[in-house]
């Protein structure tokens, strides 16, 4: 039971004290709570009875400090509990992230990132509050019991029986309701998503909803998601607020019960009122735990089942790994010449079966200093293509060289130094313009930086803005435009003077004119290395002496513009689709 | 959004009214009245009632259970003393029937008003305006909007009849404990005071520390989010460690804040349990005293005890309820504030229908802002005349879309006039202005359902015939009986499960089955594969055939053939006329032309010269 929150005991290993010192507190505050009902009895029999005002006085001052010792006690529970469950949280937020940073672009594409998200939200809050509630409340209920039970035996063994009874039908009770409540939560929390993605749709498509005029059909749409989310709400509210008193209730009543038992007893003389009124206490004492482990309960199940979901992700292994005996690839020796021989590759799918190739036979040279174009419509398989050569895949056959080493020899990190990649689409990251920019190359120097946004066109908006190279970065860079966005990202990976340069379709959101001045000013920053521009837009390589074209996997062409315009049907279609199909429907038309 | 509504927005962004504590009874009470106000008002009152009687059973126990004490200990009868208790346990089981019975109806009455209180949100912001939408972006909206409502919802749900039942039971059981003993009543609400104090106190560390963590906590996820999604980012620049490093410094800030939240919280627990245990300490101490003096019995001063811990628990849970009701009147106030927003276009009082009369319309001088004093549009003027195609060229931010939200009349304009088939825009009512004019947008927006739904969403009067029949003259129908379960396939969220190119294909068709008579053009920028370009094109034909057509065009190809291209450059019309004009006078247009080509136009047209512009 509970295998994989038990396999994260590893983590407390070194904090097996703080563990047990919380448990002694949690049973030092148990004991006082009952030692204080124990000497209401003294109170009564010795005190009110005897009419000794003195032992009224030292009894009720003993009760007091109790009172303190067992507020105190439950604090220190109450701080290891946290100390464990916010420890635990960062522990695991820590290890699995870094964990997730070891993985190869294939585990993202088995995992995907929201899910990922989830995990590391929702699941490991999951598992926090499991340790929260274990530590600070599932041992108080047995103990508490047990102790009141050898009081019981002590002093009133013939109403033991009761305290058993309590226990049961409190548990039973708990038993009945408390999965009942998490149901009623959970079905709530569906039908509120749905509630919420309803509310999310109309609000992103309020524009189509405004166009077709069908506000009437959303407002009733909307209408039966709120009426569905009733039900569940319902049952969870009506629940979580018959609790409190119900539990009074059977307090006040298995009192009553008492009570008349007991009394029964007082009146045959074989129990005194103390005792009877001490007994009732106890009663009264073990009802609020034991409510609360039934509500604990649950909570380490779901714990157990989001522990479980994080050690999956834990337990994967990064598809691309270095070799053992990887050699290192000096970036000032290299001289940027990439080969593919005989490639093909698949991408694969979440339950581990390849697709078809997204890349038949593919064979390549691009000779130092180089620059081609690969051109071809979504799903040719130009981005996977140019993927391999940073080696975020491993291809099934074939292989890929860089002056004639395999990629899978070389030390990943060395390999990505020297193949500079700006990725379709060009996410920044939450900082500065300066930290985006040197995000692959920290060290790099200002001037480099400054270069390298001049080649990308950015250097202009950039030292338009007040900050210039300090202004600040949104998340993904949201406050700036995609074609601004495009130029930083082009930038950071010139920045990195990589000796082989590959831009995957990142100029599509650039105007005709930007583009090509991008283009013609790469070499000159970049000198002698190997450009590689990916486009779906003809005019991104139009002017490059070598255009690949693909599809559907495989390289069906190589020339230039001219010589593809004449012996290319595919080209001359995409030319004519791109640039010309105004002029051919003007002809029509006319 | 255009550029200029994104500029615009800027400087009309909500920022949240400051908290102001002269407004939380008002709204308090505004939030109240959807669930005791009006209809609910009956039920209400008795769930009240039902509370109230109920509790009365649960005050009678101690009582009850004090007179078999008082019996057990004078020595009385066995029945007496089984009289007394099987009153006690009547009274409990009266109390815990007439609880079921409340607490039902509170339930009940609760999530009505939750549903209430949110269609009223979503149906009042249906009639909102696109410049509310545009104010601010729409994923804060809708954070705003579920957050604050999910805020008000905890209350309903959990607060408001906890509050209810704790104040009842307070009233009654003072009252009853005043009736035993006024002084053992002194006694044991000496520590309310400490009691009230303390679980504020810490609810006043404890809620902002929370706070605080829900931002650390805002922080990581951000960061995990951007990066985790960046990944090919961070892997292709080799920053894994480096993310490694800031994921740990953000999780070291969420165990800092993180355990002070909890523990200051948590303390709540220990406080009131102690503070609960001296009660009863000093009511017994003092009873003691008591009935060595004389002055009272056994029995009372063990039901009085009993009366103390009935007082204790609500007393605590008023203090724990604090934070849910002062969230749920934070959320409660921006929700009110969305309930308050008044559309800003409005159908004038004596509006009539749009006549459609062939699709003649006309720009008379018109002037446009979105915010005061920031012209959008200046002074345009144009004529299009039945069946015209219109074409809109410029750089970002030059209007195009402007001039398109105002002849839907998504906005009203600042001055001059837009005739319609010879009746003024502001005369006409918006639905029926809207069911004539056809919009296809820029993003495909599909809504997830079913393709032939999101094909029925275009026209409430659709048939699946007119659905097909579209699809097949918006070359979709092809593709679509492909798909796995054909038009009854589900599009995934914004239908990621389509091509970009199969999703415009699909609101082509949309549009035709509304069969507007004017349509508006937003093209798409996003890269097609050849074939699927070519279906997109013969589909906008199809469905602009003979039709007063507006299109925004981002390659200039699509418009070549417009009858009139309006070229606008900051909210200006510089040029117009057809194509061939418009080159013959080498101006804007001309120069926006030629870059494209870059040297390289079909039919060997020299402009190698020609300046490149950006746009």
């Amino acid at each position: 039971m509970f295998k994989s929150l038990r396999r994260m005991l590893v983590i407390y290993r070194p904090y097996r004290g703080k563990l047990i010192i919380s448990q002694v507190f949690l049973f030092i505050s148990a004991i006082a709570s009952l030692a204080s009902a124990t000497l209401q009895q003294r109170l009564i029999n010795q005190g009110i009875e005897a009419g000794n005002e003195r032992v009224i006085i030292a009894t009720s001052m003993w009760m007091v400090l109790l009172a303190v010792v067992a507020g105190l006690a439950m604090a220190g529970t109450a701080y290891y509990a946290v100390f464990f469950s916010q420890g635990t949280g960062y522990y695991v937020r820590n290890a699995l992230y870094r964990k997730i940073q070891t993985f190869s672009f294939a585990n993202f594409d088995q995992f995907r990132t929201g899910n990922l998200l989830v995990r590391l939200n929702a699941d490991v809050q999951n598992v926090i509050n499991a340790v929260l509630y274990t530590v600070m409340l599932l041992l108080y209920a047995p103990f508490m019991l047990v102790i009141a039970f050898i009081l019981a035996f002590r002093d009133t063994p013939s109403l033991v029986w009761m305290l058993l009874v309590v226990a049961i039908v409190v548990l039973a009770l708990m038993a009945l309701i408390i999965p009942r409540v998490f149901k009623a939560y959970d079905d709530r929390q569906n039908q509120l998503d749905d509630v919420n993605n309803t509310m999310q749709e109309n609000l992103t498509g309020i524009r189509v909803v405004k166009a077709f005029v069908r506000e009437r059909l959303e407002i009733e749409k909307f209408g039966q998601r709120a009426a569905a989310l009733r039900k569940p709400a319902f049952a969870a509210a009506f629940l979580v607020a018959f609790l409190n008193p119900l539990l009074q209730g059977i307090g006040q009543i298995a009192r009553a019960l008492a009570i008349w038992v007991g009394g029964e007893q007082v009146l045959s003389a074989t129990l005194n009122i103390g005792e009877l009124i001490t007994f009732t206490q106890y009663l009264a004492l073990v009802i609020t735990p034991l409510a609360l482990m039934a509500i604990v309960v649950p909570f380490v199940l779901r714990g157990e089942t989001s522990a479980e979901r994080l050690f999956e992700v834990y337990d994967a292994e990064p598809t691309v790994q270095d070799k053992p005996d990887a050699v290192p690839l000096p970036l000032e020796q290299v001289k940027g010449q990439v080969t593919f021989e005989n490639v093909t590759f698949a991408f694969r799918r979440p339950d581990g079966q390849l697709d078809p190739p997204a890349l038949k036979n593919i064979n390549l040279t691009v000779e130092p200093g180089q620059r081609i174009g690969i051109l071809g419509a979504t799903g040719a398989g130009k981005s996977a293509l140019v993927n391999l050569i940073p080696r975020f895949y491993d291809v099934q056959e074939g292989r890929i060289t860089i002056d004639g080493i395999d990629v899978r020899d070389v030390r990943q990190d060395d390999l990505r130094q020297v193949v500079g990649i700006a990725l379709q689409e060009a996410l920044l990251f939450q900082g500065k313009i300066r930290f985006n920019l040197k995000f692959g190359s920290p060290d790099a120097d200002d001037a480099v930086m400054e270069n390298g946004a001049r080649a990308a066109d950015a250097h202009g908006f950039i030292t338009n803005l007040p900050e210039k190279w300090d202004a600040p970065v949104a998340r993904r860079g949201y406050n700036f435009s995609g074609g601004q966005r495009q130029r930083l990202s082009m930038a950071r990976t010139l920045t990195g003077q990589p000796r082989i340069v590959i831009l995957d379709d990142s100029t599509s959101a650039l105007d005709v004119a930007t583009e090509s001045r991008v283009q013609s000013n790469i070499p000159a920053f970049s000198q002698g290395a190997t450009t590689i521009y990916v486009a779906q837009r003809i005019s991104a390589v139009i002017d490059l002496d070598n255009i690949v074209l693909m599809q559907y996997g495989e390289i069906v062409d190589m020339g230039n513009h001219e010589e593809l315009m004449q012996r290319s049907q595919l080209y001359q279609e995409i030319y004519e689709s791109q640039l010309g199909a105004g002029m051919m429907s003007a002809r029509e038309v006319a | 959004m255009t550029a200029s509504t994104a500029s615009a927005s800027k400087s009309t962004v909500n920022v949240p009214a400051p908290e102001r504590k002269s407004d939380l009874l008002p709204v308090l009470g505004r939030i109240m009245e959807y669930m005791s106000g009006g209809q609910a008002r009956g039920r209400f009152l008795l769930a009240v009632f039902l509370r109230s009687v109920g509790l009365i059973g649960l005050i009678l126990m101690p009582w009850l259970t004090g007179q078999a004490i008082n019996v057990a200990t004078a020595g009385g009868s066995g029945s007496e003393l089984a009289m007394w208790c099987i009153a006690a346990l009547v009274a409990g089981a009266f109390y815990l029937a007439l609880s079921t019975v409340a607490e039902r109806q509170f339930a009940d009455l609760a999530t009505r008003a939750l549903e209430n209180l949110q269609t009223n949100l979503f149906n009042h912001i249906q009639t909102l305006s696109l410049s509310f939408f545009d104010r601010q972006p729409i994923g804060e909206l809708l954070s705003r909007v579920t957050n604050d409502s999910e805020a008000v919802a905890r209350f309903y749900e959990t607060a408001a009849s906890q509050i209810i039942r704790a104040i009842i039971q307070i009233v009654l059981v003072l009252f009853v404990m005043l009736v035993i003993s006024p002084e053992l009543t002194v006694a044991a609400m000496v520590v309310v005071p400490f009691m009230l104090i303390l679980t504020f106190a810490v609810e006043r560390i404890s809620s902002p520390a929370f706070a605080k963590m829900q931002e650390e906590m805002g922080k990581i996820s951000g960061f995990q989010e951007e990066s985790i999604s960046g990944h090919k980012v961070v892997t292709s620049n080799r920053r894994q460690e480096w993310a490694g490093d800031v994921n740990d410094e953000l999780a070291g800030s969420v165990f800092d804040v993180g355990s002070q939240a909890f523990f200051t919280s948590l303390l709540q627990f220990p406080l009131t349990t102690s503070l609960i245990m001296v009660m009863t300490v000093i009511v017994l101490f003092v009873g003691a005293l008591l009935v060595l003096d004389g002055q009272t019995t056994l029995g009372v001063v063990i039901a009085f005890s009993g009366y103390a811990a009935l007082l204790g628990s609500p007393l605590s849970d008023i203090a724990n309820l604090s934070s849910t009701t002062l969230n749920a009147v934070a959320g409660g106030r921006r929700v009110f504030s969305v309930l308050d927003e008044q559309p800003t276009v409005v159908d004038a009082p004596d509006a009539v229908p749009y006549e459609f009369k062939g699709g003649d319309v006309v720009f008379d001088n018109v002037d446009f802002s979105y915010v005061p004093g920031r012209k959008i549009l200046k002074q345009n003027t144009f004529h299009a005349e039945p069946g015209m195609k219109i074409g809109l060229v410029g750089p970002t931010g030059a209007g195009k879309s402007t001039i398109i939200n105002i002849l839907t009349r998504y906005y009203d304009t600042d001055s001059g006039r837009i005739l319609i088939d010879g009746q003024d825009l502001r005369s006409l009512t918006q639905e029926s202005l809207r069911e004539q004019i056809g919009v296809v947008l820029q993003e495909a927006f599909l809504f997830t359902d079913t393709v032939m739904n999101n094909l029925l969403y275009a026209r409430a009067d659709a048939t699946k015939e007119d659905c097909i029949e579209a699809a097949k003259r918006a070359n979709a129908h092809e593709f679509i009986t492909n798909l796995p379960q054909g038009y009854d396939t589900m599009m995934t969220e914004r239908g990621a499960n389509l091509s970009q190119g199969q999703r415009q294909m699909i609101t082509i068709a949309r549009a035709m089955v509304a069969n507007p008579k004017l349509l508006v053009l937003d093209e798409a920028t996003s890269n097609v594969d050849t074939r699927t370009e070519k279906l997109i094109q013969e589909g906008i034909m199809a469905l602009s055939e003979g039709k007063t057509s507006f299109v925004i065009a981002h390659r200039l190809s699509t418009v070549r053939d417009s009858a009139i291209i309006l070229v606008l450059n900051a909210g200006e019309i510089v040029e117009s006329g057809s194509h061939d004009e418009l080159m013959a006078q080498k101006g804007f247009y001309y120069t926006l032309y030629m870059s494209q080509f870059k040297g390289k136009a079909p039919g060997g047209a020299e402009s190698g010269t020609a300046d490149f512009i950006s746009t």
